[in-house]
């Protein structure tokens, strides 16, 4: 096993690998931006490097100033997070090229799924069934090919993924006008301009398998997640298991996601995407990398699954027959973002901060009381994950959970997410992906817009009064840390004086 | 003591007459009612009322004050503060939506704009929103330059009325 191994992303995820690194005696390598040198990730790593300016191109998607970073910490492997450089086949390449090991598929498997047109190939040859789309280098051809599949469509990033740089387009005249911001984000997003339209599928659910591959053609899965409530085309609430599939239909979508992976002779963890309607399912697209959701399927196997990403990378074979699966494990993603106001991007300095505790909740978070969230990355700050033997119980416990959590400083979206767990339709779990925006914003709206209650002003206008407002800051969360403390730390950060 | 508060859109006032013993008589808005305070060892407030009991905390960053009552979240912020610094967004005053980069101008000043027309765009995390006219009217001044960081709540495009 690896002595070393770097990380070459930030919050959360940063955050978590470092824990399951610790834990099997493997010291953890940080990397940040100039804006994060203060960050959580590099304060519990054992050492930090600065990649550069805070923008990610300079930084976080820098891979000649990771790969001098591994160089100089002498780290063995690197893991690669989400997002970020986690599905770019380049840095896959230059990460072998540079003698080190990439936690992660290889460059080829990379740009295979990545391409989400190559990746819908590959599901066919395997008899998979895939969303009616069509591809098209100008809006012209675009266009063609969206009459004969029928509007509404989505126009998607070619090698996007996660929902970001994806628009719904209702008819031609809309699919003329996002094409070219589609490509701009696109471009800026994922490096490449290139777009495709999916026929958009109505009241359609969200469900994927976990994969893991050994790259020698053997493969498994880890169950599904149901991931159908999402908002903007981002997930914010994810379980395993999926409360709405039939046992059969369950069957067949574990096979087809490990026909996929052994297509491609897949190394490491992975997820098949499917959309679900009625009886039926199609591929969406397979993302080559640990996913933000993974916490659930980790509770329901017992499997730490970036643990199995480095034993999958040291060699090790895959554990023969199929794994168990007990009980159900709920996430909701903790977001900087302003749901009332179109979920709107926050920054700023989360003042206080307290996370729940209890039984059967795991909470992976990226920041503390006193952490600065930067305008430039993805806003996610935590996810809180509740375990137990039934989904009732599951979502009672996520529900009580999201109740204590405490975000000060930063507009979050945790009165959403309180709201959203007590939803009628999330407790029978009959949402599909486009519920939340369609019936479920309304309500929630109006909620968010109803005035406070009187005890809340006589609190501000108390303290103010009695200046109680200023050391209430000690409360149950840490204490903001002394920022000369924060400077020094136990260790020194290379490239800052 | 008096002070006010911007609570959503709408401006709420409050007045505290100090009745000894950590008593107050408390007046929000219109309504008047008779409160307890006592502040904890952790810095949290308790407050009881006719209604019962329950714990408050107050965080207070700039002008804005993050406030749990019991298990919910707000957030107020000082409105005679508020309304000093800074002019609010309004049909006249496009303002940026969030932190971000804009991308895209799509007008000049002293064009002609009609309602619902893009007038420029700001990225921000990936996503694209795009600033539309709110109503017919003329653009006066555009203060950003594509490429621009800009943070959220800064005028970015500032419309007037059409003449006749």
């Amino acid at each position: 096993m690896f002595s070393k191994v770097l990380i070459a992303n930030r919050g959360e995820i940063a955050c978590r690998i470092t824990g399951t690194l610790h834990e099997m005696g493997i010291r953890a390598v940080a990397v940040c931006s100039e804006a994060d040198a203060q960050a959580l990730h590099v304060r519990v790593a054992d050492e930090a490097h600065v990649l550069g300016p805070a923008e990610p191109r300079a930084s976080y998607l820098n891979i000649d100033a990771i790969l001098s970073a591994a160089r100089a910490s002498g780290a063995a492997a690197i893991h690669p997070g989400y997002g970020f450089l986690a599905e770019n086949a380049e840095f896959s390449a230059a990460v072998e090229a540079a003698g080190l090991v990439f936690l992660g598929p290889t460059a080829e498997q990379i740009r295979a799924m990545g391409d989400k047109r190559a990746a819908r190939a590959i599901a066919r040859r395997v008899g998979v069934p895939v969303v009616p789309g069509a591809e098209g280098g100008d809006v012209g051809a675009l266009v063609g090919a969206a009459k004969a599949i029928g509007y509404p469509l989505l126009l998607k990033a070619a090698l996007g993924g996660g929902g970001k740089g994806m628009r719904v387009v209702t008819d031609e005249a809309e699919l003329r006008e996002a094409f070219d911001s589609t490509r701009r984000v696109a471009l800026s997003g994922f490096g490449d301009a290139s777009v495709y339209v999916e026929k958009r599928l109505e009241r359609a659910r969200h469900v994927e398998v976990q994969v893991a591959g050994d790259g020698r053609g053997g493969v498994a899965h880890l169950f599904e997640r149901e991931c159908s409530l999402q908002r903007r085309h981002q997930k914010v609430l994810e379980e395993s298991p999926s409360p709405s599939l039939g046992e059969s239909l369950r069957r067949r979508m574990w096979k087809a996601a490990m026909d996929v992976a052994r297509e491609v002779r897949y190394r490491g963890v992975g997820t098949v995407e499917f959309l679900v309607a009625g009886d039926e399912f199609w591929f969406l697209e397979m993302n080559t990398r640990l996913q933000v959701e993974h916490p659930v399927t980790e509770l329901v196997t017992g499997l730490d699954l970036v643990r199995l990403q480095l034993e999958i990378a040291a060699g090790q074979a895959l554990r023969e027959g199929e794994p168990e699966r007990r009980g159900h494990a709920i996430e909701a993603r903790v977001y900087a973002e302003d749901a009332a106001a179109g979920f709107l991007p926050q920054a700023g300095i989360a003042t206080r901060v307290r996370w729940p505790r209890g039984p059967f909740v795991r909470v992976d978070a990226g920041i503390e009381s006193g952490d600065a969230i930067p305008v430039h990355y993805d806003p996610i700050l935590a996810k809180v994950i509740a375990f137990a033997p039934e989904r009732d119980r599951a979502l009672a416990r996520l529900a009580g959970a999201l109740d204590e959590a405490l975000v000060h400083g930063v507009v979050t979206n945790l009165p959403f997410l309180r709201a959203l767990v007590r939803a009628p339709e999330v407790e029978r779990a009959s949402a599909d992906t486009e519920w939340i925006e369609r019936d479920f914003m309304t309500g929630f709206s109006a909620m968010a817009a109803a005035p406070a209650p009187e005890l809340a002003l006589v609190a501000a206008a108390l303290a103010e009064r009695n200046g109680s407002a200023h050391h209430a800051v000690a409360g149950d969360g840490e204490p903001p840390r002394e920022a000369a403390f924060r400077a020094v730390g136990p260790w020194r950060l290379p490239g800052l004086a | 003591m008096k002070s006010a508060w911007v609570d959503g859109g709408r401006v709420r006032s409050v007045e505290l007459v100090p009745l000894g013993s950590g008593r107050y008589r408390a007046t929000v808005d219109q309504s008047t009612f008779e409160v307890a305070a006592e502040v904890l060892d952790d810095g949290r407030l308790r407050l009881t009322n006719d209604q019962g009991v329950c714990t408050v905390e107050v965080t207070p960053v700039d002008r804005r004050r993050f406030v749990r009552v019991g298990r919910a979240d707000f957030v107020l912020e000082r409105a005679d503060v508020a309304r000093a610094s800074r002019p609010r967004a309004s049909e006249d005053r496009l303002e940026s939506p969030m932190p971000g980069v804009v991308t895209k101008v799509l007008v000049t000043e002293g064009e002609d704009v009609k309602r619902g027309q893009a007038l420029l765009a700001v990225e921000a995390m990936k996503m694209e929103h795009l600033i539309r006219a709110p109503r017919d009217g003329r653009v006066a001044q555009v203060r950003a330059r594509a490429g621009e960081m800009v943070s959220g709540g800064v005028a970015l495009v500032e419309l007037q009325a059409l003449e006749g």
